[in-house]
């Protein structure tokens, strides 16, 4: 250990500046919107500010220039909790039934992945098609949330993957061994133990959906999701508002992500007071 | 014992646990692209399509060298957008995993990587306009430095804010993976390398770049993918002035041309799962996940 | 207690697509025993644990527990508990809530059950630590904890998967007291999987060898390491020297054997045997003298190729050139009175007695894990 640590040199710091700048590279774009969001109302899409101002928040709101911002919004939430739910349950379900051989694993399981490479647009178009010829009508609440669904089940099937490897199946035959019928060790044993990892399904359900542009693009019939509006505001509005728009999606996001995050580290933290403790 | 039964139950429990998934993966993704294909041999007029099987399509797409522009600009991005987004997140994979050594302080900037990922596309977009416009900061710094006397002009809406701004987004589809598969490697290895005399250069080439392959693999999937697949960032971000396979698409179906952009897709995706397919042969994937 | 803690196990077979994990097994054991079932990995005794405790169904045979048909019963209802190899305690519980577990299921009131649980973990000393979480406790703890939670339904059986081999050695001496210790205060019948000899030596009433999903031998620990049933259950169980030859003729009760080095051997109760039959026998490693010059009958020469001190006793490690290292445990004594070096040529012989005839065909070499 000793040996390693004094090895601490240019090599590190080096690579920590380059860190640095790819941190810096990352976030320093979303900082720079989020400050000028807050421009005084004759500031335009650049620095410098010309006075600090919720000005834009109010805009959103209140002109008519941006659509339906309200309603595009409320969908997309409503839509990523759809999506944040169904992820969760489908995808745990799913991947404790991977852990058995059944016929049509593979099948399953690549048209899962080929789902996350085909271009989002293209699986579009099919949805939508294939709505049109079988006479139904597009609606963000049908074909967009399947949409959504397309892209976020597979990412929470790799991640519900990836927890189970971390699950024993022996503690499920504990259960039944200790009598428990199959719903009592689902709910006494199952999904308690692997409740941090829902949570992180969750959150991608939710996310992903929530940000969700070219897969709804042609499949929300009639109704815009946020996304969907705010990518035609790139092109069409050229004021701040643009910015303030992405602070309170972002600020939605984070907020998801912040919550996620806590809920996983209180859970961990009540199972592993005082690892280590010997006898 | 190999054959356990996990979850226990019927030999039925299988099917009925993965049924839903199944179905809306056949609903949405299985079914909906056998449209697409189905709907490549359709014929159009510009205002309706009519069920028909012709290759016209195909021929219409492939005889004009437009389609080799598309697919050879889009292949462009792929590759310069791959190099660096493999450059980029196998060097901040190294740093995290090797040089940090607190446990803490390596998940949490690993967490600080990932998390915009979970955050909006669009807006990570976006917000490089205000950095990159001609009023923007970067102009305004090389002016004050007085580097450039002219505000430069290639910064927003060219190729080079399309490749910047696809960098921006996907770097850390490849820092994930790569970090993962670092991180599983055994420090053993490396003071075992150390002790048989192999220089750090001979340990990151012969040790961790081979160990790391199957996140390098992953990653490269992940990117290649979406930038082939992406058709915002290059229309937005060039202003327009440039296309790829998948923004000429997004205008056929503009245009109502549904059978064209139909045709034009499924060559994309053929390309695409070559592409993934020649990657995947260089790295059995499946192998070294279930290690 | 006795009777309704018995085990009939009926032409057990259970095939796992081709390969037999279990392959037609009788066995009876016998209620308030305990029973050790020992074989080298993937010899199927997990799967038959597995199959009295019911996580695994048999392809046919049935399996009687108290008389009673539990072939087909549910897991948790037909008088079992199971004690996981790495003990299975569910994380998110406290100590109490795991213990509780089964009674939870059962649906009796929470006060109920977690007085009962605390009881139960007073009984295994842990009582001190019953709101803590399994994570916060060492391996012996953790087992105990195990333990407590099997026996709180207060099985008929227990049923206990390799439960010693993720302790160290210490530890592993002092729950084997333990283990027998509580068998003999509960009076149930325990079934202990091992690939540990010394263990199921030192705990078992009976122990059962098992190898490619059969048994091999069921019998008492000492009529198992005495009179081994084949070359297999000889070298698995150690302790002995396996020797092959060719019977001479039959003397009596006494069959001649000529050996491949050329030496006689005795075999005083071989029966069942005829001039001309090949056939293989064991010889105990600890009663083995060595002598000045060659012996005539009943003792081999051979080349020294390894000595390993053992405390009590010196290992001598002989190469004959029969095939098979042929080893002499002496006393430590006599070996440091008369040391040898490897490379020496040493003299062996035993008493006529000591061949026992091994009637067993199963002529593979185990595993033999030696301490």
């Amino acid at each position: 250990m000793s040996q390693s640590s004094t090895r601490r040199g240019m090599g590190f710091y080096l690579l920590a500046a380059f860190f640095g700048l790819f941190v810096l590279f990352l976030y320093g774009p979303m900082l720079m919107i989020f400050i000028l969001s807050f421009q005084g109302p004759t500031g335009g899409l650049t620095f410098p500010m010309r006075g600090v101002s919720t000005h834009w928040f109010n805009d959103l709101w209140t002109s008519s220039r941006y659509g339906d911002l309200g309603g595009a919004f409320r969908r997309s939430l409503l839509l990523g909790v759809m999506a944040m739910a169904i992820t969760a349950v489908v995808c745990l379900f799913a991947a404790l039934g991977f852990r058995r051989r059944f016929w049509g694993a593979g099948p399953i399981f690549y048209l899962s992945i080929i789902s996350l490479i085909v271009p989002g647009i293209l699986l579009g178009l099919g949805i939508s098609q294939l709505f049109q010829l079988l006479g139904l009508r597009l609606a963000w609440w049908l074909s967009a949330l399947g949409a959504h669904l397309s892209w976020t089940l597979p990412f929470g099937l790799l991640i519900m993957f990836a927890v189970l490897n971390r699950f024993d199946g022996s503690w499920e035959e504990a259960a039944r061994d200790a009598g428990a019928r199959p719903w009592q060790v689902l709910g006494l044993v199952t999904v308690p133990i692997l409740f941090p990892g829902l949570i992180a399904v969750a959150l991608f359900g939710f996310t992903l959906s929530y940000d969700e542009m070219p897969r709804s693009l042609l499949t929300v019939g009639g109704r815009n999701t946020l996304p969907i509006e705010i990518s035609n505001m790139t092109t069409n509005v050229t004021t701040p508002a643009l910015y303030a728009i992405g602070t309170v999606t972002s600020a939605v996001s984070f907020l998801v992500i912040a919550l996620a995050f806590v809920a996983i580290a209180v859970i961990q933290k009540q199972r592993s007071r005082a690892r280590g403790r010997t006898e | 014992m190999s054959a356990q039964s996990p979850g226990g139950g019927s030999r039925l429990t299988p099917y009925l646990q993965v049924a839903p998934l199944a179905l809306i993966m056949l609903a949405m993704v299985g079914i909906p692209i056998g449209t697409v294909v189905l709907l490549s041999f359709w014929e159009s007029d510009g205002i309706s399509v009519y069920p028909a099987f012709t290759w016209q399509n195909y021929r219409d797409v492939l005889s004009t060298g437009v389609t080799l522009t598309l697919f050879a600009n889009t292949l462009k991005y792929a590759a310069i957008v791959l190099v660096a987004t493999v450059l980029i997140g196998f060097t901040c994979s190294y740093f995290l995993v090797f040089h940090v050594r607190n446990l803490k302080w390596q998940i949490g900037l690993f967490l600080l990587c990932t998390i915009p990922f979970w955050t909006s596309n669009v807006i990570r977009m976006v917000s490089w306009i205000p950095f990159l416009g001609r009023e923007g900061l970067f102009n305004r710094m090389l002016m004050q430095s007085g580097l450039t006397d002219r505000p430069l002009d290639i910064l927003l809406y060219s190729d080079f804010a399309v490749v910047l701004t696809y960098i921006h987004l996907f770097t850390l589809f490849m820092i994930v993976p790569i970090f993962n598969s670092m991180a599983k490697i055994n420090p053993n290895l490396i003071e075992a390398a150390r002790d048989a005399g192999a220089s750090s250069w001979q340990i990151l080439t012969g040790v961790i770049i081979p160990l790391s392959r199957t996140g390098i693999a992953l990653g490269s999937i992940f990117v290649v993918t979406l930038v082939m697949g992406d058709f915002f960032v290059v229309r937005v971000m060039s202003g327009g002035q440039s296309a790829s396979v998948v923004s000429a698409m997004k205008n056929q179906i503009d245009q109502l041309f549904y059978p064209q952009a139909a045709a034009l897709a499924v060559l994309l995706v053929l390309v695409v799962v070559l592409m993934v397919s020649a990657i995947l042969r260089v790295v059995d994937i499946r192998a070294e996940l279930a290690r | 207690m006795t009777e309704q803690s018995r085990i009939d196990i009926r032409h057990v077979t259970k095939l796992y697509g081709r390969t037999k994990a279990v392959n037609n097994v009788d066995l009876t054991i016998d209620g308030g025993a305990y029973c050790c079932m020992i074989g080298p990995s993937g010899c199927g005794k997990t799967t038959l644990l597995r199959m009295i405790a019911g996580h695994e169904t048999p392809t046919s045979g049935s399996i009687l527990i108290g008389g009673t048909d539990v072939t087909t019963a549910r897991t948790g209802s037909r008088g079992t508990a199971l004690m996981f190899q790495n003990y299975a305690l569910f994380p998110h519980l406290s100590l109490t809530d795991n213990v509780a577990f089964s009674l939870r299921v059962k649906g009796v009131r929470a006060d109920d059950r977690r007085q009962a649980a605390r009881d139960m973990l007073d009984r295994v000393q842990l009582l001190h630590l019953a709101d803590r979480v399994p994570s916060e406790l060492s391996g012996g703890q953790q087992q105990r904890v195990a333990l407590a939670r099997a026996l709180i339904n207060k099985p008929r059986v227990l049923l206990l998967d390799e439960p010693l081999s993720a302790l160290d050695e210490f530890l592993r001496l002092k729950m084997r007291v333990e283990l027998k210790r509580l068998q003999n205060d509960l009076g149930i019948t325990f079934i202990h999987v091992t690939h540990t000899q010394p263990e199921a030596i030192a705990l078992a009433d009976q122990v059962v060898v098992m190898d490619h999903g059969l048994i091999e031998q069921a019998a008492s620990p000492r009529e198992i390491y005495n009179r081994p049933h084949s070359p297999y259950v000889a070298r698995f169980m150690g302790g002995q020297n396996v020797l092959a030859g060719r019977v001479d003729r039959i003397d009596g009760t006494t069959a001649v054997v000529a050996g491949r080095n050329g030496v006689s051997y005795d075999l005083t109760a071989a029966r069942g045997v005829e001039p001309g039959q090949n056939l293989r026998f064991s010889v105990r490693r600890d009663r083995i003298a060595v002598r000045p010059e060659a012996a005539a009958r009943n003792g081999l020469t051979g080349r020294v190729v390894n000595i390993e001190y053992q405390g009590t006793y010196v290992k001598v490690a002989l190469e004959t050139g029969l095939g098979e290292e042929f080893m002499i445990y002496m006393d430590d004594e006599d070996y440091f009175a008369h040391p040898h070096r490897v490379g020496d040529t040493v003299h062996a012989a035993w008493d006529a007695s000591m061949n026992h005839h091994l009637p067993g065909t199963n002529d593979s070499t185990g595993t033999p894990h030696e301490d």
